[in-house]
């Protein structure tokens, strides 16, 4: 029988946040467990919140969290909710939905910082800073996804991480309700010193509650952050026709947009580090050409892919693709920035193809790609995708991993537990002067065919495997699974993680399902030569205590 | 169909809260971003058209019951359809308008009703009408305009007014202008009178599927009997119904569903009726959910499974009528028409439809206070729409709300560009 929570701790809750903003019936709550996405479980509902409030400030969160831990309760905040990480891990949780906390408080045009609520997302944010001519990093999940959650509490790379870098480097002052219902202001908004510094004057822990890939909502509640804003020398907004797939909007005059071919990988990893050193480059995404085929012609894909000689002919002639776009403040940049990639490109032994001359190609790569909306079309395929999360690490690391993870789909592929999409499906964007990349192989799979969610478990350990041979740590490594494999073999992070998560929270009522607890492998879904080599891994390179 | 007939359409739902907003390409500010009445007033993610497909799965699975507070859940959605078009952005293996109108019919099949609702049908089946006022009074709007009547005669083109035009005594000058308009252009219509009835439509929405059958069935036989190959309509939802809902029910109707604005939009380009009158007004026009997405025609129950379907073959929103307004306010001389943020597929409700405003009048006027608000951002005088509906919730929440704003449909903008003299 599920866990239901007592009438006092309710109606504690109730005059926390206000009678119609908390809810305990069953369906509502259900309506919160449903997550297939980043879900590795064949049961795609995830455990049942007992009850869901909705505060609506940051004096709100802190009487919820203050109610959790009078009752003896846990909770786990979400934003935006996309994904099983943002749901309890717990029976005894209280779901703090930040929905109604949804408000630019500042858009600092003159220091180029936005502050903001955790329910404000990445088009909303957007298209405010467009009309002070800024721009804000977009993950690639799309602009549907939380800014703030993405910097302070997860990793979140994208298109534009050539020129914005990734959430969690955008990440300046923050008001953090901590897990025992105190507020602590990081970085300047700590000394009163406006937000504009997330290290001080002020505590300076952005290291401890965020790390590399964040705690995944299992450390306190961000309620308000600072990010840095970045140039945007296009017009206010970009009047556009339709839907994604017939966008009309497109490609504004201060832009170029280039897909640059390279058939050798070499060649390929100069260009991009050239670019990096040129300092040119808006966005820049690695795809193959057959998944432009998949995301936008999912039907015909799926005729081609039978025909291995068409799938060579799309992915391995130019089988090193980028596709840039270049933007510039004034023509003479913009000049410059173009001259400079055809000369890159070349040097290279390459080949770039200009789109903007092209009206349905501009029209497809303009607002989808500015405001990376495109991507979403991933779901027409399979419905649903997963990503073989790597490391942001050095940009040749990450091709190896693309050719790493192309074999590992392929047995599940080709045994029926993923759709076939050619295998070699990578989503490669690069950041700080493209020294760094990050690679997320995808996956397609039907979440409602119980063979494929069957596939899930065995072939995210693969990828665990894969990453410890390669030594990277997988950003997946919120998973408790993967944590527990990995930990062991990188310093015994988790040790310290479960140090620091007991310090701020000594009543254990954050969730920590996804930030620090430990799970180890189903022997019952994982083959045991595989069990058998992890454990000679962990033999070999492990550290103990 | 029933509610586990959609459960792959229920299983599909990815959860990435697209459903919330507007389409992402469209979203120009912070403030207008929402496209969603329901989740942006309850914000509970079980009023959105993800939250409402989550808990529907739930409920067939077991998992929890149909209770009393899903039932008002399911029943706070005007059943706009915007979620539908948002989700569509993205993929074409969901329907969830479709899931939302099986939901409540498993309310009313499992007694999970609102009482309001309630008396609504009631009203329904004894006056023929939602607004349940005598049926005998249905034709009365028409004194003096000497339409033809199709109980008595042939005709070419059928009008049928719809319920809240028949009878709503502040819109009764619009529907009268537009018989006069048509006049004016040379064209005789007729219609049904005192005997004219309900299309069923709203019946259908909110769950009723017998009764909205039942309406359905005597519309469809009344426009036969009628020898029209048209059958005109200002009312945005009968012509959503007629487009919609009646092929999706499996009735055919014998007559193409033509609604107001498109013979306007005709008349004017065929200089039928010539717009003399220079209008020096700012204006914007707000979309009616049930004649732009919502009037989408049906293409068919899909056998199998949805990801073989291609984009042609499922409904997107992007063909519901959205030109043909824009072109007769653009006809008027001296009108300027300056468009909302929200506007066409992802134009935001008025927040009359699906039954809220019988039954939770006080979101309604919320709703409209939204979009009036937004109206009011783009420095018009006046909102020009083209649904007794719309005009409805707007006049309300005008006058709740003390909006400097006009509401006109656009018949009454085109009767002034004609120099139609005022009634008496």
């Amino acid at each position: 029988m599920a866990m239901t929570i007592s009438d006092e701790a309710y109606r504690a809750l109730e005059e926390a946040v206000g009678e119609e903003n908390a809810c305990r019936e069953p369906a509502m709550l259900d309506s919160y467990c449903w997550q297939p996405f980043l879900n590795m479980s064949t049961d795609l509902w995830v455990q049942r919140p007992i009850a869901v409030v909705l505060p609506g400030s940051a004096e709100e969160v802190q009487e919820v969290v203050r109610v959790c831990n009078a009752h003896g309760l846990k909770f786990k905040a979400l934003s935006t909710g996309w994904g099983a990480h943002n749901g309890p891990t717990y029976d005894n949780v209280v779901q703090i939905d930040l929905r109604r906390m949804n408000r630019i408080i500042d858009i600092d045009e003159k220091n180029m910082i936005a502050v903001v609520e955790p329910y404000v997302c990445g088009g909303e944010l957007q298209a405010e800073v467009w009309k002070h001519g800024l721009n804000t990093h977009i993950v690639g999940a799309g602009p549907h996804c939380s800014p703030l959650a993405g910097a302070t509490s997860m990793h979140g790379c994208g298109n534009d991480s050539i020129y914005m870098s990734t959430s969690s480097r955008n990440l300046l002052g923050v008001e953090w309700v901590l897990p025992n219902g105190e507020m602590l202001h990081l970085g300047t908004p700590g000394s009163d010193a406006g937000w504009f510094c997330g290290d001080g004057p002020g505590p300076s822990l952005r290291g401890i509650v965020r790390g590399t890939s964040g705690a995944f909502g299992g450390f306190g509640v961000f309620t308000k952050a600072a990010l840095k804003l970045f140039n945007w020398p296009g017009p206010d907004e970009i009047d556009s026709e339709g839907l994604i797939l017939d966008s009309t909007g497109g490609l504004p005059d201060c832009s170029l947009f280039y897909n640059c071919q390279f058939s050798r990988e070499e060649d390929f990893i100069e260009a991009a580090y050239r670019i990096g050193e040129a300092e040119i480059g808006y966005m820049f995404v690695r795809m193959v050409t057959s998944e432009f085929v998949l995301l936008l012609m999912p039907h015909l894909f799926k005729k081609l892919v039978k025909h291995r000689a068409i799938m060579d002919l799309l992915d391995k002639t130019m089988a090193y693709p980028f596709m840039i776009l270049l933007v510039g403040s004034t023509e003479r940049e913009l000049k410059y920035q173009e001259e400079m990639l055809n000369q890159i490109v070349r040097d290279c032994g390459g080949m770039a193809m200009k789109f903007n001359n092209i009206p349905p190609a501009a029209n497809l790569m303009g607002m989808n790609l500015l405001r990376c909306t495109i991507f979403g079309t991933v779901f027409r395929s399979g419905n649903m995708f997963a990503t073989n999360l790597d490391g942001n690490e050095a940009l040749t690391t990450q091709t190896d991993w693309c050719s790493t993870m192309e074999k590992a789909k392929k047995r599940y592929i080709q045994s029926g537990g993923l759709l076939d999409d050619g295998s070699d499906n990578p989503y490669m964007i690069t950041y700080e002067n493209n020294l760094f990349g990050h690679c997320e192989t995808i996956y397609l799979y039907d979440q409602r065919n119980p063979e494929h969610l069957e596939s899930l478990e065995p072939l995210g350990f693969d990828t665990t495997l894969a990453a410890i041979e390669q030594c990277n740590v997988p950003l997946a490594a919120f998973e408790p699974v993967t944590r527990t494999a990995m930990s062991p073999l990188a310093g015994n992070f988790n040790r310290w993680q479960k140090e620091i998560s007991l310090a701020f929270d000594p009543n254990g009522v954050s969730d920590t399902g996804l930030y620090t607890d430990e799970k180890e492998p189903d022997p019952e879904k994982i083959p045991a030569e595989k069990m058998e080599h992890f454990e000679w891994l962990k033999a070999r390179f492990g550290r103990k205590g | 169909m029933s509610v586990a007939d959609y459960r792959e359409d229920m299983q599909g739902c990815v959860r990435c809260s697209s459903c919330k907003w507007v389409p992402f390409n469209h979203m120009k500010s912070h403030r207008f971003s929402g496209n969603c009445p329901a989740i942006s007033r309850f914000n509970f993610h079980s009023y959105s058209g993800s939250g409402r497909m989550n808990m529907g799965l739930s409920v067939l699975e077991g998992r929890s019951e149909l209770s009393e507070k899903v039932s008002e859940v399911v029943y706070s959605c005007q059943m706009c359809g915007a979620c539908d078009t948002a989700c569509k952005s993205y993929r074409e293996i969901i329907d969830i308008t479709e899931v939302l109108l099986e939901l409540r019919a498993e309310c009313v099949e499992s007694g999970q009703l609102m009482v309001e609702h309630m008396m609504t049908l009631d009203a329904l089946k004894r006056e023929n009408n939602m607004l349940g006022e005598p049926k005998a009074e249905r034709g009365a709007w028409a004194a003096g305009l000497d339409l033809k009547d199709i109980n008595k005669e042939k005709v070419d083109v059928m009008l049928h007014v719809g319920c809240r035009f028949s009878y709503d005594p502040e819109l009764r000058g619009s529907i009268r202008r537009a018989v006069r308009l048509l006049r004016e252009a040379g064209l005789d219509v007729g219609t049904a009178g005192a005997e004219e009835s309900c299309c069923g439509g709203r019946a259908f929405e909110l769950g009723y599927r017998g009764e909205a059958r039942n309406f359905a069935d005597d519309m469809a036989a009344r426009v036969k009997a009628s020898g029209a190959r048209y059958l005109l309509t200002p009312c945005s939802d009968g012509f959503a119904a007629f487009n919609y809902l009646y092929p999706l029910m499996g009735i055919e109707l014998e007559a193409e569903p033509v609604h107001m604005v498109q013979l306007l939009d005709i008349l004017i380009s065929d200089g039928k009726l010539t717009l003399e009158n220079p209008l020096d007004m700012r204006v914007t026009y707000h979309d009616p959910c049930h004649l732009g997405r919502m009037s989408e025609p049906y293409l068919g129950g899909w056998k199998g499974d949805k990801r073989d379907r291609l984009r042609s073959q499922s409904r997107t929103g992007r063909f519901g009528i959205y030109e043909e307004p824009r072109r007769v306010l653009g006809a008027v001389p001296g009108l300027e028409l300056v468009e909302m943020e929200r506007i066409k597929e992802y134009s935001w409700c008025c927040g009359a439809g699906g039954g809220v405003y019988d039954a939770f009048p006080e979101f309604a006027t919320w709703t409209a206070r939204e979009r009036l608000e937004e109206a009011t951002t783009t420095g018009a005088s006046a909102i020009v729409t083209a649904c007794p509906w719309c005009e409805r919730v707007f006049t309300d929440a005008v006058g709740e709300n003390g909006f400097e704003i006009k509401i006109l449909d656009v018949v009454d903008v085109v009767a002034r560009a004609v120099g139609l003299e005022e009634e008496e």
